[in-house]
């Protein structure tokens, strides 16, 4: 082994090890912003909510959001850390929130439909309920499975 | 503008923190002091081992009955279901792993215990604050 070799594995930074207490904070903040919104403007901010779904607009702003919220996440953690990013978990973060807010997508769809078959009165706002709804648990869900698919898999690996 | 019967869910929702942060630092204190001690500890002292996971769980079992019995459609309850006692379970399991480290003799971080306890702990209850204001807005629709 050269007198080198040491030196250059001193320099070679370790793989991040995630907690779920990392996405768990942002996702603490999330709400209290999202419950504040819902408390602060209650008829302004659901309806821009609904209207955003009606256009189509909600669902590519959702996986945007979640994206970038769990990429920086991790990318914080990471620089915490001094850890350099592994591929894998990147890859996870990369593709999982994407899904995960397609999935809800399609649930609330399920759901909306579900709402305009039963005889609840005032069938469009409880629409409205269920796409708020919807859009608060795809997006605490988008930020905590990826975390959590990451986390369960270091156990398996000690770096992943 | 919010209206004194959206706060309400504010006020409700601190409420919680009573029972699980504050009650236990007061009887502790009451403890000290009926054994004229002058030792104080603070809630971070109290819950090092992850006993916030623990009380994150019961939050979320309350919060969980409530939405069972919603009028949500079944895959807004199931989703909303899930995510929730997934949040519960995993600051329970902070607990477990934390006692089973320390009784274990594997090495145990007082202060990573704590502040994953304390983040998941505030996880659950922001959680559970939202989904109660969410029921409390079909509630006051669906009538």
């Amino acid at each position: 082994m050269s007198a080198a070799a040491p030196a250059l594995a001193a320099t070679q930074r370790r793989i991040v090890v995630v907690r779920l207490a990392d996405s768990a904070q942002a996702i603490g903040v999330l709400s209290l912003a999202y419950a504040s919104m819902l408390v602060i403007f209650p008829v302004w901010f659901p309806s821009l909510i609904v209207r955003s779904w009606e256009r189509g607009q909600l669902l590519p702003a959702m996986m945007i959001f979640a994206f970038l919220l769990d990429t920086s996440l991790y990318l914080r953690v990471a620089q915490r850390l001094s850890a350099k990013p592994g591929m894998l978990a990147a890859a996870c973060l990369g593709s999982l929130p994407l899904l995960v807010v397609g999935g809800s997508s399609v649930l609330l769809q399920r759901s909306v439909k579900y709402a305009l078959s039963s005889d609840l009165p005032n069938l469009h706002a409880v629409v409205g309920e269920e796409i708020l709804a919807h859009t608060y648990l795809g997006f605490v869900a988008a930020v905590f499975l990826p975390f959590l698919a990451i986390r369960l898999l270091q156990q398996f690996r000690n770096t992943f | 503008m919010g209206t004194w019967n959206s706060v309400k869910w504010l006020v409700w929702a601190a409420l919680y923190l009573v029972p699980a942060f504050l009650l236990p630092w007061a009887v502790s204190r009451s403890w000290v002091q009926q054994r004229g001690g002058t030792v104080r500890y603070s809630p971070k002292q109290l819950f090092e081992r992850g006993e916030l996971g623990l009380l994150s769980l019961i939050l979320a079992s309350g919060v969980l009955w409530d939405l069972l019995r919603s009028e949500f459609a079944p895959h807004t309850i199931a989703a909303g279901s899930v995510l929730m006692a997934m949040g519960g379970v995993m600051a329970a399991t902070v607990w477990v792993e934390t006692y089973c480290r320390q009784h274990s003799g594997t090495d145990w971080h007082p202060q990573r215990a704590w502040r994953d306890s304390r983040s998941l702990a505030f996880f659950v209850f922001s959680m559970a604050a939202v989904v109660e204001i969410l029921l409390d807005r079909l509630n006051r629709v669906a009538q």
